[in-house]
């Protein structure tokens, strides 16, 4: 009966030693990480969604550039640390009727928690009365702005309409 | 330092009353000794041990970022059977990954230990299994935080959100677990004893933060995701009162 109950005991221990055993915490890469807000440019006259010719975004107040891309859907990353962020949307760039309309995107920052290893994401919410300023005035080639998602939590649809 | 004097005090009116109550029972044992021929049926040696964790204690003091302690008591109620309870504060303060927060808070375990040693004549220590149910009050504060941003373009990903948004206090949480306790007690001197316990603990419940989450829970340690165990272990140093006595 003793040397059972030892035996038992020991198992017990050794069984407690093991469990001790966690998992390191790795935030895994398939973690959406903070979104970028997705825009979509619509042509208004004809109802398409297309990019217009000789189209670029340049952000306000980096060196950097972005990454450009072909395609009607378009991320653009929003500040984190301001609650906007101005592009100059430029159209015909580089020919004589080249146009350019400075754009603020107003939006508000909610984090939200992911886990211990991850920490939090940025979601944003466009503001409703307002997503968009234009910044020049007169001679602006983009019309106006359509919500299209006003949560920005993921990137797989487009929150903003861009009209033109 | 308030804990350690409250202690004193404790220990001092349980010595006081074990002084006085073993005075007077001596005398009708042996008066009723010549006449009894039958054998006296031992009763179970009932004591009460109470004690302190060490390493919280120590801990305490070595690490900026902790500070707790731990109390610990058994009751005997059968030769082999503890009644057994342990209560203890904690307030940790901890980078994990890329959330810094501060848990605070107290918890109480009540449940029962089994010896499985047999002592020889006149030994008493103790191997242990055990099972304790606990529950703990708490409150998360989140102190500081990064945001997970892979291909960041505007900004450093190692700022810290330190104010305002998701940063601040959630109070009135509960967590409800269970612990399987394997562990010994040894009575070095007459009455004191060391023991040493581990825990595997499985939480039943927990009231989760608010956009947040029970990284510590005071008592239950680390909850990780997607598994409800845990572990933890304490040491302590205790002191018996033997208030009924086993008859040889």
């Amino acid at each position: 009966m003793r040397s059972i109950n030892f035996n038992l005991t020991f198992l017990l221990l050794s069984l407690l030693f093991f469990l001790h055993c966690e998992k390191d915490d790795i935030c895994i890469t398939s973690i959406q990480e903070s979104p970028d807000l997705v825009i979509l440019l619509l042509n208004e006259s004809e109802g398409t969604r297309q990019t217009p010719p000789g189209f670029t975004i340049r952000p306000i107040g980096t060196e950097k550039q972005l990454i450009q891309r072909t395609g009607d859907s378009l991320p653009l990353p929003l500040k984190l640390s301001e609650s906007n962020t101005q592009f100059e949307f430029i159209t015909n760039t580089g020919s004589p009727d080249e146009n350019i309309d400075t754009l603020q995107i107003n939006y508000q920052r909610k984090d939200q928690f992911i886990n211990g290893a991850c920490g939090y994401r940025a979601n944003f919410i466009l503001d409703k009365t307002a997503p968009i300023f234009l910044l020049n005035a007169g001679n602006n080639w983009i019309k106006g702005a359509v919500i299209l998602k006003d949560t920005i939590s993921d990137e797989t649809t487009a929150h903003l309409g861009i009209l033109y | 330092m308030k804990q350690l004097h409250i202690w004193g005090f404790c220990i001092s009116v349980f010595l006081i009353q074990w002084d006085l109550s073993a005075q007077n029972t001596v005398s009708p044992t042996l008066a009723n000794a010549t006449i009894d021929s039958l054998e006296v049926k031992p009763k179970p040696p009932m004591s009460l041990r109470f004690g302190a964790d060490l390493f919280r204690l120590v801990r305490s003091q070595y690490e900026d970022d902790y500070s707790g302690f731990e109390v610990v008591a058994d009751f005997r109620i059968s030769p082999n059977f503890y009644l057994a309870t342990e209560f203890g504060n904690e307030v940790l303060t901890k980078q994990s990954e890329q959330v810094n927060f501060t848990t605070e808070g107290s918890y109480y375990k009540i449940g029962f230990d089994l010896n499985m040693f047999e002592n020889w004549q006149g030994m008493d220590n103790q191997v242990i299994l055990g099972l304790r149910l606990a529950s703990s009050s708490h409150n998360q504060f989140l102190n500081a935080y990064t945001l997970l941003d892979r291909t960041p373009f505007w900004q450093n990903p190692e700022d810290q959100i330190t104010s305002g948004f998701a940063t601040g206090a959630r109070s009135d949480l509960n967590a409800l677990w269970f612990e399987v306790i394997a562990g010994f007690k040894v009575e070095l001197i007459s009455n004191i004893y060391l023991g040493l316990s581990l825990r595997l603990n499985r939480l039943l419940n927990d009231t989760v933060p608010e956009n947040f989450e029970n990284i510590h829970i005071p008592g239950f340690n680390k909850k990780t995701e997607d598994n409800n165990f845990s572990a933890g272990f304490n040491y302590s140093l205790s002191y018996r009162i033997p208030f009924r006595a086993q008859k040889n």
